[in-house]
């Protein structure tokens, strides 16, 4: 099996060290004879969304069979009949309609009660420790997809291998891995409005950086000017979906068209990042309609866009959302939510254990609450993320990847297919 | 005010209790040793305890002498800085204290909660005309957060005391608080103005108890919120208790955990987890006001653990309040481990990204000699023979702050009173005052370079030769003349822009580049363009 294989290579490596060998090129080496086959489309892919905050999980994934739920939340909650049921406990919200289909076919499931062990209600602190990886502990410098890069370097040789769309590097790809932030594919690269002019200073730069630059500023540059010759070889302006499939209006819509095309571009994506904002429903949260399911509506609409585009490429690709934290089981004055603790993600893709609800749900009973108010987090955020690493991405070590932790399989939610 | 010397900025008077060092007429230490040239040596300097040069500079640095010139950055109240404080009237933000802007913070909320009152009561979940800002205090105060960022871009910019706006934003980046982070948004104003400038230069120790009495840090992390467990607050005890997630719930480690690893003894300062816990306690009761009373710093004596604690080895009797704090503080300031952890930082930002052991050592020696004077400390390190070695000339990549602001002054230009230029610099990847660990950012290159981040710098530079950059005006005439002549429009844009480190290779691709130019103002764009965009200006 490839994981153990890995791991053999892997301390192999590190026992030759002592000789003065460098054991990444040596397990570099030694992976590109045991899997020759792994052609590029076959290449796994991560795509990360982060539901910045907090999704109200409850209303996401809407426990319907509970009388409590609907006593705690008599203006919001999702009326059963109305709620795209799964399994009879559980049901879609019915914004999130559109991917119905995706769960029927056993390509999509959520995991519910997962979260950080971490109290904090901070948006800040939470979203923080969701993206280092590390709940509890402020000072960490990187981020933990960084570190998979990292510790992961085969594919080290594509500007592609960790995108995240959006004007900055989010946390959670911030360290010393190389990682590209890009707000718009079409916008990458030199800014000049002629392409013959644009073409020339773009050499012009590349001259100047092939002969002066030394280190990082050598290898980055370089990796900078391949993924403009790459992009222009693409030819974002170009895109046209898949399968009539059509992306919802808006930025989020936008950062999933260009993943996609991303993929099919077979450049070496690895793990995409982006964001979805307006998740913090204080006030006037809705029910079946109104502000949460305005967004559920585009998530629901984005995510069965992308696989629809994505056809059969879906089958190496895994698209998991993340929200800091969930919100109070209890309704607030202002028919909103307040800040909580455990909240529910999705899983979408081929290698989704699919078409259930994950994890174990410890009910509304206000006994099993957190502090008496919240869901309470069965599953803790790092054994999904750590289950998606090793068995998706084939992480050779995600223990590294979350210092002071070790995702344990046994305790593995089993979003992904055995 | 006493003996406390007054300054003035922008109308606005900011006690500081300066130091005046004394003046040291004749520098300790020799350059011709190093065989640096006086103009190497001089951009050296204006690179490192700067943000580079200015046009002309290098030049009237190297005819005053460099070590004359690091001396006068170090008493920088000795240097006039008449451009700055003019620049600083336009600035709204510095006519406010702390007690303004929390009143408008407090405004700016209570005009938001109303908006979504009114969305609640008609259901209308469309933001309101306007964007949402509305366009009164919510509108002001998003105003005045953009005047903060852009303030410290003008003072890099312009600054005559440039070694005083590095050691500022040094210590802020030690010291790091999130301006986006609830309260924080209208306490780091202050933050800056009060708690850091004034001991920029001054000694460590009264630095760390001014950043552990700011109501940004105790705010940032959460001391304000660390209360001995059991303990209630005197006027909460009659009212109903408050939401679970506004409740204290007794002792939060957090700014105690950082101010060991990070502000003080650093990581491997050897310190226990028993430490952390035991300084944690010491400090509950380090508080905040109401923000409707100024949000000042209070000690909150009810919240105060009574008990006996031990720390560091040390034992803190009980019953001394917040007297048991400050002992901590200067204790921690005193310690090796501190001196060691911060000079290295010092080093690091100065030297080399992996500082070499003797001009760290020189500074810790300095460190304990000057009983924690800043000016001592930083003086070891210019004079050290690290930091002028020829392999730490230009070994430092520039953070994007540091790239934009040295390229505005490279061309003689001055940002606009707008944040625009502070937006580029954010673009670039460091948004100021909006990094959310307390780490701060981090100094060495592999955080800073990347592919977008170089292409991003590279679009910046043709922008900003082109006159297009937004927020930035200057005339170009006066730094590279326009010229037909390719050969000597390269070797202008050498001399005045790289300071001479243009290399052979990049003075042919800029010829090349020229050669089916006729317009000399195209030809001009391209040269300044390339020159700042291209790896050379990457360093210092």
């Amino acid at each position: 099996m490839t994981i153990s294989r890995r791991l053999f290579v892997k301390s192999g490596g590190i026992a030759l060290f002592s000789l003065g060998l460098d054991p990444l090129f040596l397990a570099r080496a030694a992976l590109t004879s045991v899997r020759p086959s792994a052609r590029p489309p076959d290449r796994p892919v991560l795509v990360c969304l982060f539901q910045r905050g907090a999704v109200d999980g409850l209303n996401m994934i809407v426990p319907h069979g509970e009388p409590l739920y609907y006593r705690e939340r008599p203006r919001i909650a999702i009326p059963a009949r109305e709620v795209v049921d799964v399994d009879g406990h559980f049901g879609l919200h019915p914004s999130l309609a559109p991917l119905k289909a995706l769960w029927d076919n056993k390509s999509l499931a959520a995991i519910h009660a997962v979260g950080s062990p971490d109290a904090t209600r901070s948006h800040f602190d939470a979203q923080d420790y969701m993206e280092t990886g590390t709940p509890g502990v402020k000072s960490t410098p990187d981020g933990w997809a960084n570190r998979y890069c990292r510790h992961d370097r085969e594919h080290a040789d594509t500007p592609f291998r960790a995108v995240a769309f959006g004007p900055q590097l989010p946390r959670v790809l911030a360290g010393t891995a190389p990682a590209l932030a890009i707000d718009d594919l079409q916008a990458f690269g030199l800014r000049v409005p002629q392409e013959a002019a644009r073409d020339r200073l773009t050499r012009a730069f590349e001259q100047l950086y092939e002969g002066a630059a030394t280190g990082l500023l050598a290898t980055s540059s370089r990796e900078g000017f391949e993924a403009i010759q790459v992009l222009k070889r693409i030819n974002p302006s170009q895109y046209r979906p898949a399968n009539g499939a059509e992306y919802p209006p808006g930025r989020f819509g936008r950062a999933l068209l260009q993943i996609a095309q991303l993929i099919k571009a077979d450049v070496g994506l690895e793990i995409a990042f982006a964001d979805s904002g307006g998740w913090d429903t204080h006030v006037n949260q809705g029910s079946s309609e109104g502000q949460l399911a305005a967004r559920l509506r585009e998530l629901g609409l984005g995510l069965a866009a992308f696989a629809r585009d994505l056809g059969e490429r879906m089958q190496s690709v895994v698209v998991l959302t993340m929200s800091e934290f969930g919100r109070t089981i209890r309704e607030n004055g202002n028919s909103g939510t307040d800040h909580g603790h455990a909240t529910a993600m999705l899983a979408l893709g081929g290698p989704v254990n699919g078409g259930k609800v994950l994890g174990r749900w410890p009910g509304l009973d206000p006994a099993r609450r957190f502090e008496g108010r919240d869901v309470a987090v069965t599953t803790d955020f790092r054994d999904l993320f750590g289950e998606v690493l090793a068995r998706h991405l084939r992480a050779a070590d995600v223990g590294s990847v979350f210092p002071g932790f070790t995702p344990a399989p046994e305790r593995f939610p089993g979003a992904m297919r055995a | 005010m006493g003996t406390a010397a007054v300054w003035r900025t922008g109308g606005r008077a900011v006690g500081t209790a300066l130091i005046i060092a004394a003046l040291s007429a004749s520098p300790p230490f020799r350059l011709s040793a190093q065989g640096l040239s006086p103009r190497d040596s001089a951009l050296h300097a204006l690179n490192r305890l700067g943000y580079g040069p200015r046009p002309g500079q290098i030049d009237s640095v190297a005819r005053l002498g460099v070590l004359r010139w690091i001396e006068r950055q170090l008493e920088p109240e000795r240097v006039r800085d008449d451009r700055v404080a003019q620049r600083e009237r336009a600035f709204r933000l510095l006519e406010y204290d702390r007690e303004e802007l929390a009143a408008r913070y407090t405004e700016a909320l209570q005009e938001r909660r109303r908006m979504q009152r009114e969305m609640a009561r008609t259901g209308d979940t469309t933001r309101p005309r306007g964007g949402g800002a509305g366009a009164g205090p919510m509108r002001e105060f998003r105003e005045l957060g953009g005047e903060l960022q852009q303030l410290a871009v003008v003072r890099a910019a312009l600054s005559e005391r440039q070694l005083r706006e590095v050691m500022v934003d040094f210590w802020t980046n030690h010291f790091n608080v999130f301006v986006g982070k609830g309260a924080d948004r209208f306490l780091t104003p202050s933050y800056i103005e009060e708690t850091i400038r004034p001991h920029a230069l001054g000694r460590f120790e009264d630095l760390l108890i001014a950043t552990a009495k700011s109501p940004a840090m105790l705010f940032y992390l959460d001391n304000a919120q660390s209360i001995a467990p059991g303990s209630v607050p005197p006027m909460r005890r009659r009212m109903p208790p408050p939401p679970p997630d506004r409740m204290p719930r007794g002792i939060n480690e957090n700014y105690a955990r950082e101010l060991l690893e990070l502000h003080t003894l650093g990581v491997d300062g050897g310190y226990t987890q028993q430490d952390v816990m035991e300084v944690a306690r010491i400090l509950t009761g380090w508080g905040i006001e109401r923000p409707q009373r100024g949000a000042g710093f209070a000690f909150h004596a009810w919240a105060h653990d009574r008990g006996e604690k031990t720390a560091l080895g040390v034992t803190f009797p009980s019953g001394h309040g917040m007297d048991e704090g400050v002992r901590l503080l200067k204790l921690l300031a005193g310690r090796h481990a501190t001196m060691h952890h911060v000079s290295r930082k010092l080093c690091a930002r100065f030297v080399a990204d992996e500082p070499p052991d003797g001009c760290v050592d020189a500074a810790v020696d300095a460190w304990h000699r000057a009983d924690g004077d800043l000016r001592a400390v930083l003086r070891a390190i210019f004079t050290s023979p690290n930091f002028w070695a020829p392999q730490a000339l230009r070994s430092k990549v520039k953070t994007p702050f540091e790239f934009v602001i040295s390229a505005v002054r490279a061309v003689g230009a001055e940002p606009d009173d707008t944040p625009r230029l502070a937006q580029v610099v954010a673009r670039l990847g460091q948004p100021l005052y909006l990094q959310p660990a307390p780490t701060g950012y981090p100094e060495a290159q592999a955080d800073w370079v990347n592919s977008g981040a170089l292409l991003g710098r590279m679009n910046a530079s043709i922008a900003l030769a082109a006159g297009r950059l937004p927020g930035v005006s200057g005339n170009l005439d006066a730094v590279v003349p326009l010229t037909t002549h390719h050969a000597q429009l390269t070797d202008l844009v050498n001399e005045r822009l790289l300071g001479g480190a243009m290399s052979a290779r990049t003075r042919v691709v800029i010829l090349e580049q020229l050669s089916s130019i006729g317009d000399p103002q195209q030809a001009r764009v391209l040269a300044v363009g390339l020159a700042l965009g291209g790896p050379e200006f990457q360093r210092q």
